[in-house]
Parts: structure tokens; C-alpha cells; sequence
């Protein structure tokens, strides 16, 4: 069955279809909610909120991409807009802290550079964090944020760069004597 | 490659891989949890259009057929006629209203009290569940707040019926304890209103108190097993 024609056996009432559509998709849905909220009941709140959506705007969906693809797009959104609703986003995008002191840690401290990475990625922009995650922890492909997110291709691996290269800073050579 | 900031990509990757691990890293998928308030909601919001109800328990695909406005409507002429003998009932004895007689036998008012209070069940239950699916928010949805206004006014309606209508002490008990809790649904909202900002709290006690008097299993266990309503 194309994603087509789920969507139009949805459409026309049968309850059966939207359990398949929601069984096939949950998981990945899940997965990019709770990677960017970080907690499971907002998670959960951002999995039901998208499928809620995609439900109402079955109508919208011309085949164009993936369903799948039109499907994670709405969590990305859903997901930003709901961290931002509730004001999560903000404490986020504190400043890093101590930061400055990174330099020169001790060798050994594996457990301590992952604590700065994790404080570094939640430290980066709302734009640059975004892609990060789908990119390089939930593996999307460039071609696929572009779709999602409604950018430019370039744009998606201009983001990336620019996230790694500010977790780089972040650490600075630290990383290094660590090894 | 070492970077001039004294870093390889090699080892940058390598701890990404490694916090791919680490950060945020979703647990099993709470599927049947998230279908659950998937399907109350959708319920509730189609049952406020008055529209097709289209999820129906999240049981496997294609076991059921969506539930129709027939449901609904029998559902709303059963509270109807059941109004109109309370109203009938509590009517000063020898006026013209309480002299009216109802176009309904005993037999049937039974019935049309039994299929309604099985659908005000069923809209509790989907009520519920998303009330609970809310509370870690601290907060109810606006829409959700006005169907536990009117969930409310029905259950005191089907309290009010003359005993021997009912004849089913559990269910009254049942009817009792779902009015508790539909209360304290309600005066969260109050709550909000009162800017006191302490929802989160009522909504607490609303479940607590609930699932001590375990409401939401009694309501399902006074609801027949059946793809719904008699009829749809």
C-alpha cells in the first residue's frame, strides 16, 4: 500500500489505517521528540500532539515526500513550538558554565568531557541544535532535514558545521589531553 | 585531521558517537500509552463536532468500523427523554406538567437510561484518560475542561433518576465517585481562574482520588465488551 493510499483509507473513516500509520511511524516520532525535549512526558505530549495534527491535515498531504517525512516534519515543529511553549527552550540556552575552566582538566575524565559535550549541545542555538540532533544523532541525511525543516539543503549542512565547530570551541583542546 | 583549535574530527566524531548514547536517549516508545490519549482525544474532539468518531479502542487494524452519529443521537434523545422525567418527576403533584404523561413505557424509559448511561460512560473513559495524559502538563485543555462541565451535569442528571429505574446500586456508586472526580476536573479550571495557578495540584488529587476508588476499571467494567453503543 503507498503512502497515498493509507492516507486516503484514513481519510475515508477506516480506523484500521490510522492505527497502521500511527504503529509505522510512532517510534521515529518518539524517538526526535524525546531527543529534543529530553523528558519523557513532554515527549509523549509531542508524539500525540503530532499525530493529533497529521490526523487533521490528512488533507494537506500531497504525496510530494514521505510520509514518513511529512510525519517527522510535524514533530520537529510540534516539538519546537512545544519546548518553547513551555519555556524549556530558555534554560536551555544558558551560558555554558565554568566553561572557561574546562582547559586543562585532568586526563582520564571520559565521563567529564561527555557532561561538557551534553552542556555544550544544550547551549547551542535553537537552529544549530536542531540539526545536530536529527543529523548526527538520530542519522537523518541532509536531504531529508531539508524537507522537514523547509530549508535548503546547503543551508541544513551549513547548520551542522557550524553546531560541530561551536561544540568544538566549547571543549577546546581539552578533548585532546583527554585521550 | 587535527584542527587548529587542537581537535580531530576524528576524535570530535567519535564522542558524538558516542552521546548519541548519552544525550537524551529516547527509552522504548510508550506506544500503547500514547494510542490510548490519542484515541480519547480524538474522541473527544469529533464527539464535540458531532462528527464520525474515528478511533474505536485502539483495538487491531481493521476489527472495527468507526462508531456514527447514530450513537450520538440516541445517546442525546435517551438523556432527552430521561430530562424530561426528572423533570416530570420533581413536578409539583396535580400540575399540568407533572400531569403530562411521557410517550414512553417504564420498560423502555429503563432502556433509554441504561444506553445512555453506557455512552456517558464511555465518554467519561475517554475523558479520563486524557485528563490523565494531561496532568503532567499541570494543565486542561480548555475543551476538555467544558466536556467535564457537561460530563458533570449529566451524571447529576442520571444520579437524579428514581431509584427504581436504576435498581443497580454500583452503578450509582460508580456514578458517585465519577462526579467526585469530574468536580475536581472542573475546579482546577476554577482554580486558574482564581489565579491561583495551582491546577496542577487539583488535577493530582483528581487522579489520586480516582484511581483509590478505581474508576476508570469499574467503568469499564459496567461497559458492555461490544464495538459500542446498541445499534451504531
Amino acid at each position: 500500500m503507498t503512502d497515498l493510499e493509507l492516507v486516503e483509507r484514513v481519510r475515508r473513516g477506516d480506523q484500521g489505517a490510522f492505527r497502521i500509520l500511527y504503529d509505522t511511524n510512532v517510534d521515529r516520532v518518539y524517538r526526535i521528540a524525546y531527543r529534543m525535549a529530553g523528558e519523557d512526558d513532554l515527549a509523549r505530549d509531542f508524539t500525540q500532539e503530532t499525530f493529533l495534527r497529521a490526523y487533521e491535515r490528512l488533507g494537506q498531504f500531497r504525496g510530494d515526500a514521505a510520509l514518513s517525512t511529512w510525519l517527522h516534519s510535524i514533530a520537529v515543529s510540534v516539538s519546537l513550538n512545544g519546548l518553547r511553549k513551555f519555556d524549556r527552550h530558555r534554560k536551555r540556552e544558558r551560558p555554558l558554565e565554568g566553561a572557561a575552566s574546562v582547559s586543562g582538566t585532568r586526563k582520564g575524565l571520559e565521563p567529564d568531557v561527555r557532561e561538557r559535550l551534553k552542556k555544550a549541545v544544550d547551549a547551542l542555538s535553537e537552529i544549530y541544535r536542531t540539526v545536530f540532533l536529527m543529523h548526527d544523532l538520530e542519522g537523518y541525511s541532509h536531504g531529508e532535514i531539508s524537507e522537514m525543516l523547509g530549508i535548503a539543503e546547503g543551508t541544513s549542512k551549513a547548520r551542522l558545521s557550524r553546531a560541530r565547530a561551536k561544540l568544538r570551541e566549547a571543549l577546546g583542546d581539552t578533548v585532546e589531553e583527554c585521550v | 585531521m587535527m584542527r587548529d583549535d587542537g581537535m580531530s574530527e576524528e576524535r570530535l566524531d567519535e564522542l558524538i558517537a558516542q552521546l548519541a548514547d548519552d544525550y537524551n536517549a529516547p527509552p522504548e516508545t510508550p506506544r500503547e500509552e500514547i494510542w490510548a490519549a490519542l484515541e480519547a482525544e480524538l474522541r473527544v474532539r469529533d464527539g464535540r463536532r458531532g462528527a464520525v468518531i474515528p478511533i474505536d479502542r485502539g483495538r487491531p487494524a481493521g476489527a472495527q468500523g468507526f462508531h456514527r452519529v447514530a450513537g450520538w443521537a440516541v445517546a442525546a434523545a435517551a438523556l432527552l427523554v430521561l430530562g424530561v422525567g426528572i423533570g416530570r418527576m420533581t413536578a409539583p403533584v396535580g400540575s399540568a406538567e407533572g400531569n403530562q404523561a411521557l410517550a414512553v413505557s417504564p420498560a423502555e424509559r429503563a432502556s433509554l437510561v441504561h444506553v445512555a448511561t453506557v455512552e456517558h460512560l464511555g465518554r467519561s473513559e475517554s475523558l479520563l484518560t486524557l485528563v490523565r495524559a494531561d496532568a503532567s502538563t499541570g494543565r486542561v485543555d480548555p475543551h476538555v475542561r467544558r466536556l467535564a462541565r457537561d460530563l458533570l451535569t449529566e451524571t447529576r442528571l442520571l444520579l437524579d433518576t428514581p431509584q427504581d429505574q436504576k435498581g443497580d446500586p454500583e452503578m450509582r456508586s460508580l456514578l458517585e465517585d465519577l462526579e467526585l472526580v469530574l468536580v475536581q476536573v472542573v475546579g482546577a479550571e476554577d482554580s486558574e481562574v482564581d489565579g491561583k495557578r495551582d491546577a496542577g495540584t487539583e488535577l493530582r488529587l483528581a487522579l489520586q482520588g480516582m484511581d483509590e476508588r478505581a474508576v476508570l476499571p469499574r467503568i469499564q467494567a459496567a461497559m458492555p465488551s461490544g464495538p459500542g453503543l446498541p445499534g451504531t
